[in-house]
């Protein structure tokens, strides 16, 4: 038989043949992005220039870039934990606001000292994140609903739950500032310009669990339900139990981003707090890929475009164009991380 | 009475978005593909509908025109999530970002101005009558007659009486086995995005063209989540859907009187009544009968792409 030119599909695609999937699709991306900007009268390289000038270009630039990075490293271990087992945790920011309501709660009607205030803050954001997905997780471990909808839901009871109370009942009353609390009485302390402390604790979280989850037991069991249930059951393993446990994780990952958020960046609890940290958290966590260090970078990118966007506003581009460019990007990456799994075999 | 009535009518209009964005999502379900890309469809289609109007005022052009714009949007989902077999969780999420992004850009020009030319009420002789449920059911816009009267009963007989209805939910089940009989399965898939991104699409500018006559940032607010969300209440089928779609009408009217009639609970409370609704709705049947979980089962091949090498 004559030599057929075929492809194949590898299941474990080597990381060189992803990165130039992605640098492909992230081309192809900016490509259509310039291309419409060209359309709507813009110059790409002009505002090319201006965005890398205000981003990386300026010390404000890069104190942005470290405080957006800080709720999206964060977010996107939240979402990065569940893929990892086949789970899809979609209300990272319901869950964001879960906890910064709770670091709120503290921050107000408290006045303990900070050295009190602030790690109470993280554990009731944790709590608070996870017992906001508690209902989508149980469901998806015991009855199999599915929780990527149910924790996606909630996400709309939450922002509309701490508009209510940042316009309602813990309005700030004081300043007359519209829709917003009062300041919260403690802080992250900032260490270098506007970052704080937060930035540093997301660091070590989201290394903390690369390593944890890499050498315990409960990251080995959860693996093993994620990859194969029915192998993890005959094993001995309870399934069901490990799902609640990795979705509260989840949760509580979550939650601790909209801790730092709130007592860190904003100080104030507001409608809108979220500002779609939840969201991207998935773009994040697509980007990471297997590995949870990975988040970092990723996190870098996405602070990056989020930056970019504050820029583009400036030059009276909607903000919104960031959310399409995003979903853009995402599109282009999970059909670039695709093709790039295609190699050419020579078959006789 | 009037309530009553009232509450029913603002249940219908409200609810024939929602069922007919669940009534696309079933499409392509069906097929096999979770396409979570119909909050963003839906979005576009109620922004395109308006500017439509804008320029020629006439309704069913811009109903055209968001059909048309929804179409091609999901076009996109299929090329990304059935024919490269992208990750369909991650590019149904990425359209929507992109839905709604793109919306609020292209439709900064028309936002706040109320629409021009909507679909006026048409009141059916005799049965519009009929006291409580005549001007609830039988007074509304010609679009809730489709929705709930027309539609739901043709993607009915196609799907459960024809051979290609036979054949899209095959290839949702089990699509080596639909394709060792001839069955082109990522043709059906690529279709049935399409056809649910078009109903996704008329469902945004059923929105803007009949229920909220104003185009307004983020005015999807979740709808097409919980269109999404009522495919599983409604276990898979399209009556049920839009019967389901109908059901979550009424659970928003009920929020949408309670802030008309100045009840003393905060509007974003009662607002929150449609979302906590839907997540109790799918979870609370599952755990009260465990029979259920069998008979409204997802199509076994749901959310797993098709490789014909992997057979």
């Amino acid at each position: 038989m004559s030599a057929v030119s075929h492809r194949t599909r590898l299941t474990v695609v080597p990381s060189y043949r992803i990165a130039v999937g992605r640098g492909l699709s992230i081309l192809a991306a900016l490509n259509i992005v310039a291309i419409t900007l060209t359309a709507m009268g813009r110059s790409p390289v002009e505002l090319a220039g201006l965005i890398v000038r205000s981003t990386v270009g300026s010390r404000f630039g890069i104190e942005d870039l470290a405080l957006f990075m800080t709720p999206l490293m964060l977010t996107g271990a939240a979402v990065w934990v569940g893929i990892r087992v086949n789970l899809w945790n979609i209300g990272a920011e319901g869950q964001l606001y879960a906890g910064a309501t709770a670091a709120t709660a503290i921050g107000l009607f408290t006045n303990w000292p900070t050295l009190v205030a602030l790690p109470s803050m993280i554990v009731a954001g944790m709590l608070a994140g996870a017992a906001w997905i508690f209902v989508p997780a149980a469901a998806r471990a015991w009855l199999g609903v599915s929780e990527i909808v149910t924790s996606l839901l909630l996400n709309f009871v939450a922002s509309l739950l701490v508009y209510y109370l940042a316009t309602g009942p813990w309005a700030d009353r004081v300043t007359g500032a519209l829709a917003s609390t009062e300041r919260l009485h403690t802080a992250f302390p900032e260490l270098w310009g506007a970052v704080h402390l937060g930035f540093i604790l997301a660091l070590a979280t989201v290394i903390g669990l690369g390593i944890g989850l890499a050498k315990s037991r409960f990251g080995y069991e959860t693996a093993v339900c994620g990859s194969n249930p029915q192998a993890a059951h005959y094993a001995g393993i309870g399934v069901a139990p490990r799902i609640l446990a990795v979705l509260l994780l989840s949760g509580a990952l979550a939650g601790l981003a909209g801790v730092f958020e709130v007592a860190g960046t904003v100080h104030r609890l507001q409608g809108g707090l979220a500002n779609n940290y939840g969201y991207l958290g998935i773009v994040v966590a697509l980007l990471a890929r297997g590995s949870c260090l990975a988040l970092i970078p990723a996190a870098l990118l996405m602070a990056l475009i989020l930056d970019t966007g504050i820029v583009l506003q400036t030059t009276q581009i909607s903000s919104s164009a960031v959310l399409a460019i995003t979903g853009l990007l995402v599109l282009a990456i999970a059909a670039g991380d695709e093709l790039a799994a295609y190699v050419r075999v020579n078959r006789t | 009475m009037a309530l009553l009535s009232d509450l029913l009518g603002h249940a219908v209009l409200s609810g024939s978005v929602l069922a007919l964005g669940a009534l696309g999502e079933v499409i392509a379900e069906r097929a096999g593909v979770l396409d979570l890309g119909v909050e963003g469809l839906m979005s576009l289609g109620a922004v395109v509908a308006v500017m439509t109007v804008t320029a020629t005022p006439h309704p069913w052009l811009g109903l055209l025109a968001a059909g048309l714009v929804g179409g091609v949007g999901a076009g996109v989902l299929a090329l990304s999530s059935v024919v490269l077999r992208a990750n369909q969780v991650l590019c149904g999420v990425a359209i929507t970002f992109l839905g709604l992004g793109l919306s609020s850009v292209i439709g900064r020009s028309v936002a706040g101005i109320p629409v021009s030319a909507v679909f006026e009420p048409v009141s059916i002789p005799v049965l519009s009558s009929i006291p409580v449920i005549g001007p609830a059911f039988f007074s509304q816009n010609v679009l809730v007659y489709l929705i709930y009267l027309v539609l739901p009963g043709l993607v009915h007989f196609w799907m459960f009486r024809t051979r290609s209805g036979l054949d899209l939910r095959a290839v949702g089940e089990n699509p080596a086995a639909a394709d060792a009989v001839g069955v082109p399965v990522m043709k059906l898939r690529a279709l049935a995005v399409i056809l649910g991104g078009v109903l996704a699409g008329l469902a945004g500018a059923d929105l803007t063209l009949a229920v909220v006559p104003v185009w307004s940032d983020g005015m999807i607010a979740g709808r097409g989540w919980i269109a999404v969300a009522l495919v599983i209440f409604a276990g898979y089928r399209p009556a049920v859907a839009v019967l389901s779609g109908l059901l979550f009408g009424l659970v928003t009217a009920v929020g949408f009187m309670g802030q008309a009639r100045g009840w003393p609970v905060a509007p974003a409370i009662l607002n929150t009544l449609p979302y906590l609704g839907t997540v109790a709705c799918i979870i609370v049947p599952m755990l009260a009968f465990a029979k259920l979980r069998s008979a409204m089962a997802a199509p076994a091949a749901l959310g797993t792409p098709y490789y014909r090498s992997g057979r």
